[in-house]
C-alpha cells in the first residue's frame, strides 16, 4: 500500500510541476499587451510620460526580463507563496484577490456539487427501480442537463429577482447591509445565495440522476446480477448491490467534480454578480491579467490534484477489488 | 439499524452541507474591514453603479480602478468644469489666473479642512503638484516646464514657468488634479510610489468619507457624509442629502439592467441597449426626456491606419466617410440614444468653435453614389462585381476591427460593411478580444477599426492632439494615446502645439487655430467622425428625486465615472432630495 501511494505522489508531483509549467506560459502565450490595457485608464496626454509609465509597470511586473528568467522568479515566488500582484487591480496581491473570492466560491458550489450528486443519485436510483418514474423523471433529467447554466440563471433571475421580485437580483448581498454576525446578515447572504445555488443545484441533478439511472440498469443487467436472482435472492438485495458498483463512477465524477469546484460557476457568478473565483478568472482573462489567471489555475490545479488522490484513496476503500489487486501486488 | 445509520449519515452530510455553505459565507472578509452589522438605511443611501468594472484597486487616485467617486466626493480639486455652460467653477481655489505670460496665480480658499481636521493650505497645493516631478505622473510634462521651486505665499500659490507654458494642459489639470493630503502622500518618496500608494482610510476635502466598515472590494464601496464640509458652511454648495453613497462593482450591463428594473440602483451609468423604451413608460428618467435621452461624452470615430493603401490616400478616406450611413447606426443600432457626429467630429460642447462655413464647403454627408463616383473620378477601378479595386487593378479588402462583445459596436460594424459595400467599397469584419485589438490598434496592425479614446474636456485641443500627435512611435508599444491612425501632418501639429501655447485670453486666435484644424480635418479625414457616445445615465425615483433635466436649473452631469464628478457631477449629488423630503413627509 505504502508503494501504491509513494507511486501516486510521484505521479502527482510531475503533473503538478507539468500543469503548473504550463499554467505559467499560457498566458504569456496571448496576443496583446495587459500593461497597455492598464495605461488606458490613466488618461496620458503626453507621450515621454506614457513611457516613462509604460518602463515602470513592465518593472514592476517584472514583465521587461527575459522570459526564461520570468519562468524562474515565478517558481521562486511560488515556492515562498507569492503569487504576485495583479496588473488590472494594480497593486492588488493575487493571494487577496483569491483570498476575497474563495469563501463565495466554496460557499457557492460545495452545496452545489454535494446536494445534487446525492438528490440526483438518489432520483436516478428511483428512476432505474420503476417505470412510471423512469419515464417522467428522465426526460426531466435530460431537459435539466441539457440547460445551459446561463440560460437557466438568467431565467431565474428574470422570473424571481425582476418579475415577482421575491428575491435578490443579484450580488452576495444587499447593497445596503451591514457585514456582522448576525441573524440578519446571514439572512440576506442566504437570500442571495439561493438563486445561484438553485441555477446551479438543478442542471447538474438532472446529469447525475441520468448517471446513476444508465449505471444502475447497466448493473442490474450483469451475470453477477442475474446469477444472484437465479439463486432467488430478493429483487431489493440485488438491487443494492447494482448501487454500490453504480456508485464507484459516481464518487470518480463527485471527487474530480469537487476538484474543479475551485474554478467556480463563471456564467452563473457573472449573471448574479456574484463575486466569486469564476468572475474573477473571466475578468482576468479578458483583460490578460497574467498572474491572476496563473494564480487562480494554480489552485485549480492543486484542487484536481487532491480530488484525484482521494478519489484513489477513496476507491481504496470502497472497492474490494482494487485493495485485492493491490494485496495480489505486494505478494506477486 | 442499517436504515438508521444511513439516516445519520445523510444527516451529517447536510449538516455538514450547510456548515460548510455558512462559514464560507460569513468568510467575506473584505479588505480588512472590521465587522459590524450596521446597515445603510435605504431612503438616505444613493446607490449607483457603471463605473467600477472589476474589483477595487484601491484608493490612489493616480492608477485605474480606484474606488469609484474617490475624486470628487473625497478628494477634490482647485477647479471644476461646467461642459454644459463652458465655464470654470472656483473650488478649493477661491480664484486662479494668469498672472503673468509666464506666470499663473491660484489663492486657495480659507476654512476648508481635511478631514482629519487640519487646514488646507497654499503649501498643500504646492505638494501636489510637486508630485508630478515622478516621471509616473501624467503631469509630469508640465512640471518640467515650472520654475522651483513653487511660491506659496499664505494662500497664494505662484506658478513661473520656464517656457511659454501649456496654457491648455495646464488649466487641464488644475480641474482634474486630486489634492491628496500630505500627511498621507509624504510616503510618495519614488516614481514608483505614486504607482502603489494606497492609504488605507484617505483623507480628503471633499463632503464624504470612506466607510471601511462597507468596504468590500469585490462588491462595493461605502462613502459616509462628513459632518461639515466646507463648500455647505461657506454657502458655496448645498449639503448633498445622501447620508451614504453606495458605488456597486459591475459585473455587466444586463445585470445593471436587472439591478436597475429591480429598484437596486438609484443612478445607473451603464449603457443599457432599448432604455428608451424604459424611459418611454416612465420607469426611468434620463437627462433629457426623449432622443438623445443622454449628453455626449465622447466622438466614435472610424480610425483608418493612413499608412496602408488605399487608406493613405485622401479621396479614398473622404468616399469612405460618404459611403457610411451614420444616421442607420444612430436610428437601428442604438435606437436614437446617441446623436450623428458633426464631420468635425467636435462633441456639441464645443459647438461655439465649429465653423459652419469650413462644414459647409468641406464636410461630408451620406451618399454612397457620389462617394463611388469620386473614386472612379480619381483613378479607381471597380472589377467585375463592381467593386472598387486600386488604381493599379488590386483587389481592395479593407478589415474592420471592434472590440469582442461590444455589442453597439459589432452592429454598427456590420452596417458599416453593409453600407460601404453600397458604394462599391469591400470591408470585411475581425474579431478581436479587447487587449489584442488595442494592441494591434496600437502597432498599426490594422486597417480600420473604431474607437472613442478622446474624451470630453474644456477644450477641443485634447482631440486635435490625439489626432494630430507627432511623431508617430513604430516601435516597442507603438502609439500608447494618440494618433493611431498614423496620420503625419506636420501644419496640423503645429497648430495643435500652438493652440496649447495660446492665452486663454486670446480669443481670436483660438478660434482661428480651431477653424484651421477642423478644416485639415474635413479635408484630408484623417479620421471620420460617426456617433457620439453618450454619458450614460438612467435614473430611478423611488428614493431619490431631483434629478438633473435638460430644462430647468438643474442641468448637471448624472454621472460617476472618473473625471465628472470634478465636472458637474458632485452638484447631482448636491442637488438630489430624498423622496420623502420632497413629498414633505
Amino acid at each position: 500500500m505504502l508503494r501504491y501511494l509513494l507511486r501516486k505522489l510521484l505521479i502527482y508531483s510531475l503533473t503538478f510541476v507539468v500543469a503548473v509549467t504550463i499554467d505559467w506560459s499560457i498566458p504569456h502565450l496571448m496576443p496583446g499587451n495587459p500593461v497597455l490595457a492598464l495605461m488606458s485608464r490613466i488618461q496620458i496626454q503626453n507621450p515621454q510620460v506614457a513611457q516613462h509609465v509604460y518602463a515602470s509597470y513592465m518593472r514592476s511586473f517584472n514583465l521587461d526580463l527575459p522570459l526564461w528568467k520570468q519562468y524562474y522568479y515565478f517558481w521562486v515566488s511560488l515556492v515562498h507563496g507569492d503569487l504576485g500582484t495583479s496588473i488590472m487591480q494594480f497593486p492588488t496581491p493575487v493571494s487577496s484577490i483569491i483570498l476575497h473570492a474563495i469563501p463565495y466560491t466554496l460557499g457557492l458550489l460545495i452545496p452545489a456539487t454535494l446536494l445534487s450528486w446525492y438528490v440526483g443519485n438518489k432520483l436516478g436510483a428511483l428512476a432505474a427501480r420503476r417505470k412510471v418514474l423512469d419515464n417522467t423523471l428522465l426526460p426531466f433529467g435530460y431537459i435539466l442537463t441539457a440547460t445551459p447554466y446561463m440560460w437557466i440563471a438568467i431565467l431565474m433571475s428574470f422570473l424571481f429577482a425582476v418579475t415577482w421580485q421575491v428575491l435578490p437580483v443579484g450580488y452576495a448581498y444587499d447593497p445596503t447591509a451591514g457585514r456582522g454576525w448576525s441573524l440578519t446578515f446571514g439572512y440576506d447572504l442566504f437570500r442571495h445565495w439561493l438563486l445561484p445555488f438553485l441555477s446551479l443545484f438543478l442542471v447538474a441533478c438532472g446529469g447525475w440522476a441520468i448517471g446513476m439511472r444508465n449505471l444502475i440498469i447497466y448493473e442490474l443487467e450483469a451475470d453477477y446480477a442475474h446469477y444472484l436472482e437465479s439463486l432467488g435472492a430478493p429483487r431489493k438485495l440485488v438491487r443494492k448491490y447494482a448501487f454500490r458498483n453504480a456508485l464507484l463512477p459516481q464518487i470518480t465524477g463527485l471527487a474530480l467534480a469537487l476538484g474543479a469546484v475551485i474554478a467556480g460557476a463563471l456564467v452563473t457568478e457573472i449573471v448574479f454578480s456574484y463575486p466569486g473565483l469564476g468572475y474573477q478568472i473571466y475578468r482576468a482573462i479578458t483583460n490578460e491579467d497574467y498572474f491572476v489567471i496563473q494564480g487562480i489555475f494554480l489552485f485549480i490545479i492543486v484542487g484536481v490534484l487532491i480530488a484525484n488522490f482521494v478519489v484513489d484513496i477513496v476507491y481504496m476503500i470502497v472497492d474490494p477489488r482494487t485493495r485485492i489487486g493491490m494485496q495480489e501486488g505486494g505478494q506477486a | 439499524m442499517v436504515r438508521r445509520r444511513r439516516r445519520r449519515a445523510v444527516g451529517w452530510l447536510l449538516v455538514a452541507v450547510g456548515a460548510v455553505a455558512v462559514i464560507a459565507a460569513f468568510g467575506t472578509g473584505g479588505a480588512g474591514a472590521t465587522w459590524q452589522a450596521k446597515s445603510y438605511p435605504r431612503a438616505q443611501t444613493l446607490i449607483t453603479s457603471g463605473t467600477q468594472w472589476g474589483n477595487i484597486a484601491g484608493m490612489n487616485p493616480y492608477v485605474g480602478n480606484n474606488a469609484a467617486g474617490m475624486i470628487g466626493l473625497v478628494n477634490e480639486t482647485l477647479l471644476r468644469y461646467d461642459p454644459l455652460h463652458n465655464t470654470y467653477i472656483s473650488w478649493l481655489a477661491k480664484s486662479t489666473k494668469w498672472s503673468g505670460p509666464k506666470q499663473y496665480t491660484v489663492v486657495v480658499r480659507s476654512g476648508v479642512k481635511w478631514s482629519d481636521g487640519k487646514a488646507f493650505t497654499g503649501s498643500d497645493v504646492a505638494f501636489n503638484v510637486n508630485l508630478a516631478r515622478f516621471n509616473t505622473s501624467r503631469w509630469n510634462n508640465l512640471y518640467q516646464n515650472l520654475k522651483l521651486p513653487i511660491q506659496v505665499k499664505g494662500n497664494s500659490v505662484i506658478f513661473n514657468f520656464k517656457g511659454t507654458p501649456n496654457y491648455v494642459q495646464w488649466q487641464n489639470m488644475i480641474w482634474n488634479m486630486p489634492m491628496i493630503s500630505p500627511v498621507q502622500g509624504k510616503t510618495i518618496k519614488t516614481a514608483q510610489d505614486l504607482t502603489t500608494y494606497n492609504p488605507h482610510n484617505p483623507i480628503g476635502t471633499g463632503p464624504y468619507k470612506l466607510d471601511t466598515s462597507g468596504y468590500d472590494v469585490t462588491t462595493r464601496v461605502v462613502w459616509a457624509k462628513r459632518d461639515h464640509w466646507w463648500a455647505s458652511d461657506q454657502g458655496v454648495s448645498p449639503a448633498p442629502a445622501p447620508k451614504y453613497i453606495i458605488d456597486l462593482v459591475n459585473t455587466s450591463n444586463t445585470n445593471s439592467l436587472a439591478a436597475v428594473l429591480a429598484g437596486v440602483e438609484d443612478l445607473n451609468n451603464n449603457y443599457l441597449p432599448g432604455v428608451n423604451k424604459l424611459v418611454d413608460s416612465g420607469k426611468v428618467q434620463t437627462f433629457f426626456p426623449r432622443a438623445p435621452y443622454m449628453l455626449s461624452a465622447n466622438t466614435a470615430w472610424l480610425e483608418p491606419n493612413t499608412t496602408r493603401v488605399p487608406l493613405n490616400d485622401p479621396v479614398f478616406r473622404k468616399a469612405l466617410a460618404m459611403s457610411i450611413n451614420i444616421n442607420q447606426i444612430v436610428t437601428d443600432d442604438y435606437q436614437n440614444l446617441v446623436l450623428k457626429a458633426s464631420p468635425t467630429g467636435l462633441l456639441p460642447t464645443w459647438n461655439k468653435y465649429v465653423n459652419s462655413k469650413a462644414v459647409k464647403a468641406y464636410g461630408f454627408k451620406y451618399d454612397p453614389a457620389a462617394a463611388k463616383s469620386m473614386l472612379l473620378k480619381a483613378g479607381y477601378k471597380t472589377d467585375s462585381s463592381g467593386m472598387i479595386e486600386n488604381k493599379d487593378g488590386s483587389k481592395i479588402d479593407l478589415a474592420i476591427s471592434v472590440p469582442q462583445g461590444w455589442s453597439d459596436w459589432e452592429a454598427a460594424r456590420d452596417m458599416i460593411i453593409a453600407s460601404a459595400k453600397q458604394a462599391g467599397i469591400r470591408l470585411h469584419s475581425v474579431v478581436q478580444a479587447y487587449n489584442t485589438w488595442q494592441s494591434d490598434r496600437n502597432t498599426g496592425n490594422f486597417d480600420l477599426v473604431i474607437d472613442n479614446a478622446y474624451q470630453i474636456s474644456d477644450s477641443p485641443w485634447t482631440y486635435w492632439n490625439g489626432i494630430f500627435h507627432l511623431p508617430v512611435i513604430s516601435t516597442g508599444t507603438g502609439q500608447t494615446f494618440a494618433n493611431y491612425e498614423r496620420y503625419s501632418n506636420r501644419t496640423a501639429w503645429n497648430l495643435t502645439q500652438q493652440l496649447d501655447t495660446t492665452s486663454p485670453s486670446d480669443t481670436t486666435t483660438i478660434k482661428s487655430l480651431n477653424t484651421s484644424l477642423q478644416t485639415i480635418l474635413m479635408k484630408d479625414v484623417p479620421m471620420i467622425p460617426l456617433w457620439y457616445n453618450g454619458i450614460w445615465a438612467q435614473m430611478t425615483s423611488k428614493y431619490w428625486t431631483n434629478w438633473p433635466a435638460a430644462v430647468g436649473a438643474r442641468q448637471y452631469i448624472p454621472c460617476m465615472w472618473n473625471g465628472y464628478l470634478q465636472m458637474t457631477g458632485i452638484d447631482t449629488i448636491t442637488h438630489i432630495k430624498s423622496t420623502r423630503q420632497a413629498a414633505g413627509g
